[in-house]
């Protein structure tokens, strides 16, 4: 069987270099959003311990203010960061703000909403992201 | 509900959603960390009528956001008449049973049910 470059799955799907860094962010906006709704599962169901007293609250901290702990704290802040801004850039796009005037196709075709203005939106998400994850390290880590 | 209305709602709790979160974020940083997971310092959060609606409202409008952006992926994965109701409908009670249950830690904390 011929590998072509429809026989990749996953991987194929998620490499930038082919379907460019929109089709990327798409995919990252969907891999954050689900890690974000686990974390916030996880987060109603720790902070319920509450109920469970001063012994009970100080036990589940025990198990979550580690150094893993923090690590993983660290990813959601990340991934938060990345969802709301490329969240922000998709609304815009979706209210037409950004994704240029509406034209004739012509040869090669390239979508006038594929253009330097949301590839600047979703560089900035992915830096604020990794901004903000150094930011939260330092502030859980530096005390 | 039409697919646009969903989606007006789907963006108007991100929204208001990341303005929520942005305070109930900045309330952790202001008292320092450690300190503000402190069980004294989380029960007074909790008793605090106004934050203990501003966490309610934060449920709430997460919980819709978080939900309705699951249904819209596993709708994208895979269409059908039976598939897309199951998944709609599976969506809406998970949604409602976190609602509840996150409810439930307010509203017994605040009552000083703990």
């Amino acid at each position: 069987m011929t590998q072509d470059e429809h026989k990749e799955g996953i991987k194929g799907m998620v490499n930038p270099s082919r379907y460019g860094i929109e089709r990327f962010a798409y995919w990252l906006m969907r891999l954050t959003g689900l890690g974000l709704l686990a974390y916030f599962i996880g987060h109603i169901y720790e902070t319920s311990n509450i109920l469970r007293g001063q012994v009970g609250w100080n036990e589940f901290l025990e198990l979550t203010q580690t150094t893993e702990g923090h690590a993983i704290l660290a990813i959601v802040i990340a991934m938060c960061v990345f969802h709301t801004v490329n969240g922000v850039r998709v609304m815009l796009g979706h209210g037409g703000i950004g994704v240029g005037k509406p034209a004739r196709p012509d040869y090669p075709y390239e979508p006038a909403s594929q253009n330097y203005r949301h590839k600047i939106g979703i560089y900035s998400a992915i830096v604020l992201a990794a901004i903000a994850m150094m930011y939260g390290l330092a502030v859980m880590f530096g005390e | 509900m039409r697919e646009s209305t969903i989606m007006k709602i789907h963006y108007g709790t991100a929204l208001a959603a990341v303005a929520l979160v942005a305070v109930h974020i900045l309330m952790r940083l202001t008292q320092g960390f450690a300190e503000s997971l402190e069980y004294d310092s989380v029960l007074a959060n909790y008793k605090f009528i106004p934050y203990a609606a501003m966490l309610e409202l934060i449920l709430i409008l997460l919980a819709v956001h978080g939900f309705n952006g699951l249904r819209v992926i596993l709708l994208e994965l895979k269409q059908g008449r039976t598939y897309e109701k199951a998944v709609s409908y599976g969506c809406l009670a998970a949604m409602v049973a976190l609602i509840a249950y996150g409810s439930r830690t307010i509203i017994m904390t605040n009552m000083g049910m703990t």
